[in-house]
């Protein structure tokens, strides 16, 4: 079979342009977004591991190995089974702290450039020959498909589309941060495309050259030698090893790093893929032997491992020839796009910016762009040259080979992040150069070699060469970490990465306190516009304000800065600009921990709890809850004076959230609290009482407590603090006042009737005698005199039927009869009272009364009341003043108001108007008694009573007095209890009222 | 360490399954593709260890 050179190149560049097609329209959102972040879409992309080697090679190793060639999918199917072991905690870590490739996760945990540094190079020069290999296949096929077509024309050409494809649509300007959609949906296209193609070719195999199933048994049965190597076991020698490759390759190859952890869309993705991607490959081993033995059926002469594309040739159907050369076209760019974008970024963050750096006036994104750009299209012209390089003996099994293992030197290191914190950076890194080493001298360089003797790659084991190259790493790496010892700082990211640990982040201040402060620091390496642009990102991650100053916000600022600059400049120069701008002002002490980050942790990771853990989450929680909800204001400090928690009751009684407190400093709360706790915190003593302070309009009262939390030489973290319980008594204080002006007013009472009837008897006697007096001696002058004796009498009877009166009332409400009383009438009566009186006569008295204003009462106490208040108001007013009486209904009340227009009540004795005996006219113009008498009056009656003053504000003058009386209906004859226990309620308000 | 109640069972299952089929797979008149029906056995398996469960994760 001869294709048409054209004919290729157009099906080659037909493909692509599709793919361009595709990634373009899902960038540009035409693509429905459920569709794109589809899971399947994800583990399609992750399909992107099913290079040439799953394509072309798996059909080599099933004719080498039997069924040894599934190695490869059951090893990388064993990484994604078991997920949770290895790949979900790196996906959370990555994902943290914004790491995009192997590089950068050593780098961050072994807190070394040089481990990043040397990862790259180690993955640098073990992938390339992976690239090559990919091209060589593209080329081979071409090559074998058409006589006109040139190995090297077509490699050309497949590599400048690639690399045009991988510049467009893998890089962005915020690469690190953003998911590209437009490139996983067209790597998951060429995933499909490639799994489609496969079965096609398999079930050609099949029922194209055998017939049917059946007919595929029945040349087995001709051919048993076959069925038997495919079954013998000897295969499991490689096997193992095999395994171990493609699981490690899981994590240590770029490309699947970057699929797995950088375009995922967390852990769930994750977990579907954990089943999904085992299908996959389980649909993409199936065709392979099928394949294989219709190739041997057919008995092609060519690489077994192109038996996909020949068989179409085979057995004249170039339709199947094309669909397979579709597929390996497709298996082998997929993987070369991811594999140098991936490389690209590891390149630059661990190659270049470590050596040089752009400046504060560059661009910093549009920088980074143009150098990614620069380095995919040098790695994918890298691949192209060494293609060219390995003897033409070597098969493409080999080659992948060579550059599996180069992965494999990883597994130790991977295996420390999460499993052995002991685990340090020289150890690390003698680990790592000592299995390079091996692998690079017994499998690199003899592909190269073309007649290298006893170290020729033909003839040399590679398993035995890969096993002791990971023994080699694995004791260097345990032994210098052990021997060496780990830093403060390596412990503190080991802590990070474990599983078994919680992390422990410090609580330190930084110099920079605000966000502002923040851009002003990073604009010197940064410049002002990244800098403002980062510092913004990471405040809308973490869902903070920009005017937040809380010394907690401030340092989970500062993480999330470092991880988001990760993202874009790798770990290691991130750590390098966040340490030399954003330092830490003080730094504490070695354990003490930031606790609500711990707790906002083990919140995080409830669900994974069990057993006695689990138990000991469930009492921390109901302690907790027993503080949270503690009818006491609870508020627990760090050593520092930092607020860890804020109850219930302290967010009810300050009207701060939890939320907005928590991590802030006492210094950083509101007036009146930040006086009010520092003050106390600043005093020896660890309990104050009643303790009164303004807050807003109202006077409050509190018993604050404190005590220490004493730090434990035990226990490795401290926990010193202090915690500080408030205790609101503002309603006890209002009762116990309301209480005792209750027993003096009863007191006075008591006094006051023992008075009057003890004086009534001689006044009663004084005044009889005048009156004999009067009528029984003649005289002008005696007469005279009598009758004003008289007239004092009267006055000072008068003074005592008040006396009286006041002692009477409130004591015993049963000797009044309650009645229906109408306001309207009450106010006449009143008025024409008041109008008798000489002084009343140049006030005027209006009445604007609500005729159905009824309330239940006793009519003459009612009209006492207004007696006595228009009284007052007259007293108040000047001459010519108007007292304005009113009466509303409302639903539920009555509401009477006595407006005048004098001189007001002055604040200062505003709060002492209804004491008894309490006057301020002058003696002899006043008892005292007249509003003490309104005001019991008016309790009696179940309502309450409010004084304004003063009524005009603009004018600073007038008062007004406003009773309220429950409203009278006739229902409220039959419930005359439901109005007694209303009435208690009343008084208590009343009471309040007049005390505040 | 944690370790999902079902993946440890997955992870039992897997192991017993190798151990007991081996032999089975490897009989010589058995069929060429019984690694692949073991291996669907395991996805399913797989996807029942793996299904979505009720996350606390931030």
């Amino acid at each position: 079979m001869n294709l048409e050179l054209t004919t290729l190149f157009a099906l080659g560049s037909g493909y692509l342009v599709l793919l361009f097609g595709l990634a373009f329209i899902t960038d540009r959102g035409w693509i429905p977004r459920g569709l794109v972040r589809h899971p399947v879409v994800y583990v399609l992309s992750l399909g992107v591991f099913a290079s040439v080697w799953a394509y072309y090679t798996s059909v080599g190793n099933a004719m080498r190995d039997g069924y040894g060639y599934l190695a490869h999918s059951i090893g990388i199917s064993l990484a994604f089974l078991f997920s949770p072991l290895l790949l979900k905690p790196i996906l959370e870590l990555t994902r943290t702290y914004q790491l995009s490739s192997l590089a950068d996760l050593m780098a961050f945990r072994y807190r070394s450039p040089w481990a990043g540094t040397v990862s790259t190079l180690v993955i640098l020069i073990g992938v390339t020959p992976l690239v090559a290999l990919q091209i060589r296949a593209v080329a081979d096929t071409a090559d074998m498909l058409s006589a006109e077509a040139s190995q090297g024309s077509i490699a050309i050409g497949f590599c400048i589309l690639i690399t045009l494809f991988a510049i467009l649509f893998g890089t962005s300007r915020r690469a690190g941060r953003t998911r590209h959609d437009g490139l996983v949906l067209a790597i998951a296209f060429e995933s499909l495309v490639k799994l489609i193609a496969f079965l096609i070719v398999g079930a050609f195999a099949v029922f194209g050259a055998f017939g049917s199933l059946e007919g595929v048994d029945r040349w087995l049965m001709e051919n048993p030698e076959l069925l038997n190597s495919l079954k013998e076991t000897d295969y499991f020698s490689s096997f193992h090893v095999m395994a171990l490759l493609f699981f490690t390759a899981a994590i240590a190859m770029p490309h699947m790093f970057y699929a797995t952890f950088n375009e995922s869309d967390g852990q769930s993705s994750l977990s579907f893929a954990s089943w999904g991607l085992p299908l996959y490959f389980l649909l993409m081993s199936l065709p392979v032997l099928p394949i294989l033995w219709a190739g041997l059926q057919a008995g092609s002469m060519v690489q077994v491992e192109y038996y996909p594309v020949v068989i179409g040739i085979a057995y004249d159907a170039p339709l199947i020839t094309l669909i397979a050369y579709l597929g390996g076209l497709s298996a082998a760019s997929g993987l070369i796009i991811v594999l140098t974008l991936a490389l690209s970024n590891m390149c630059l963050n661990h190659l270049i910016l470590p050596i040089y750096q752009p400046t504060a006036k560059h661009d910093i994104y549009r920088w980074l762009l143009w150098h990614r750009r620069v380095l995919i299209t040098a790695l994918i012209w890298a691949g192209f040259l060494f293609h060219y390089l390995p003897d033409e003996r070597i098969s493409i099994q080999l080659i992948g080979t060579v550059a599996f293992t180069a992965g494999l030197q990883f597994l130790p290191g991977i295996v420390a992040i999460l499993y052995w914190p002991q685990g340090n950076k020289k150890g690390f890194l003698t680990g790592l150069l000592a299995g390079v080493s091996i692998w690079f001298a017994f499998l690199m360089l003899p592909l190269f070699l073309e007649d290298a003797g006893p170290i020729s790659l033909i003839t040399i084991n590679w398993r035995e060469i890969a096993a002791l190259s990971l023994i080699a790493n694995t004791l260097c790496f345990v032994a210098v970490s052990l021997l060496a010892g780990s830093s403060d700082e390596e412990r503190s990211s080991a802590d990070i990465c474990a599983l078994d640990t919680i992390q422990r982040r410090k609580r330190s201040g930084l110099v920079a306190k605000n966000p502002d402060e923040f851009i002003k620091s990073l604009a010197k390496p940064l410049g002002m516009r990244t800098a403002t642009r980062e510092v913004k990102q990471a405040l809308e991650d973490l869902n903070l304000d920009f005017n937040d100053r809380r010394p907690y916000s401030m340092r989970l600022l500062r993480g999330r800065l470092e991880a988001n600059l990760s993202g874009l400049l790798g770990p290691s120069i991130a750590r390098e600009l966040i340490d030399g701008y954003l330092p830490y002002s003080v730094v504490s002490a070695h354990g003490s921990s930031d606790l609500t980050v711990i707790e906002n942790r083990i919140e995080s990771y409830r669900s994974n709890l069990s057993g006695m853990a689990a138990d000991l989450d469930n009492l921390r929680r109901y302690h907790r809850q027993i503080l949270l909800d503690l009818p006491l204001g609870v508020c627990s400090l760090s050593f520092d004076d930092e607020i860890i928690m804020w109850n219930h009751v302290m967010e009810e009684f300050t009207g701060i959230n939890e939320a907005d407190v928590l991590g802030s400093q006492i210094a950083d709360l509101a007036e009146p609290w930040r006086s009010l706790f520092s003050n106390f915190l600043s005093d020896k003593a660890n309990h104050t009482f009643k303790h009164y302070f303004d807050m807003g309009e109202h006077k409050k009262a509190v018993n604050l407590h404190k005590a220490m939390i004493e730090e434990s030489p035990r226990q490795d973290t401290s926990l010193e603090g202090i915690i500080l319980l408030l205790e609101d008594i503002t309603e006890t204080e209002i009762l116990e006042a309301g209480l005792t002006h209750s027993e003096r007013l009863a007191s006075i009472g008591r006094l006051a009737a023992g008075v009057a009837h003890e004086i009534g008897n001689p006044i009663t006697g004084i005044a009889c005698l005048a009156q004999i007096i009067r009528d029984e001696y003649p005289g002008e002058e005696l007469n005279g005199l009598a009758e004003q004796i008289i007239e004092q009498t009267t006055r000072t009877s008068k003074i005592l039927q008040s006396l009286v009166n006041f002692a009477h009332s409130g004591t015993s409400q049963s000797q009044y009869e309650k009645e229906p009383v109408t306001v309207a009438d009450c106010m006449e009566e009143a008025k024409t009272l008041v109008s008798l009186d000489k002084k009343s006569k140049d006030i005027e008295i209006e009445i604007d009364c609500d005729p159905k204003a009824v309330i239940l009462g006793d009519s003459q106490r009612i009209l006492q009341v207004l007696i006595n208040l228009i009284n007052n108001a007259r007293d108040a007013s000047q001459p010519n003043g108007r007292i304005m009486l009113q009466a509303r209904l409302t639903q539920q009340q009555v509401v009477i108001t006595v407006t005048d227009q004098g001189f007001g009540i002055s604040p200062a004795i505003k709060d002492r108007i209804f004491d008894p005996f309490f006057t301020t006219k002058e003696a002899g113009e006043g008892t005292g008694l007249g509003l003490s008498l309104v005001f019991s009056i008016v309790e009696d009656l179940g309502g309450d009573i409010d004084i304004i003053s003063p009524f005009d504000r603009s004018k600073g003058t007038g008062t007004q007095v406003k009773i309220r009386f429950p409203c009278y209906h006739d229902r409220h004859v039959d419930d005359d209890n439901a109005g007694d226990d209303e009435h208690q309620d009343r008084n208590v308000r009343s009471t309040i009222g007049r005390s505040s | 360490m944690y370790i999902p109640r079902p993946i440890l069972i997955l992870l039992v299952i897997i192991y017993l399954l190798f151990l007991i089929s081996v032999d089975w797979i490897n009989q010589a008149d058995g069929a060429w593709y019984r690694p692949f029906l073991l291996g669907l056995l395991i996805v399913i398996v797989a996807s029942w260890a793996h299904r979505e469960r009720e996350s606390d994760e931030p």
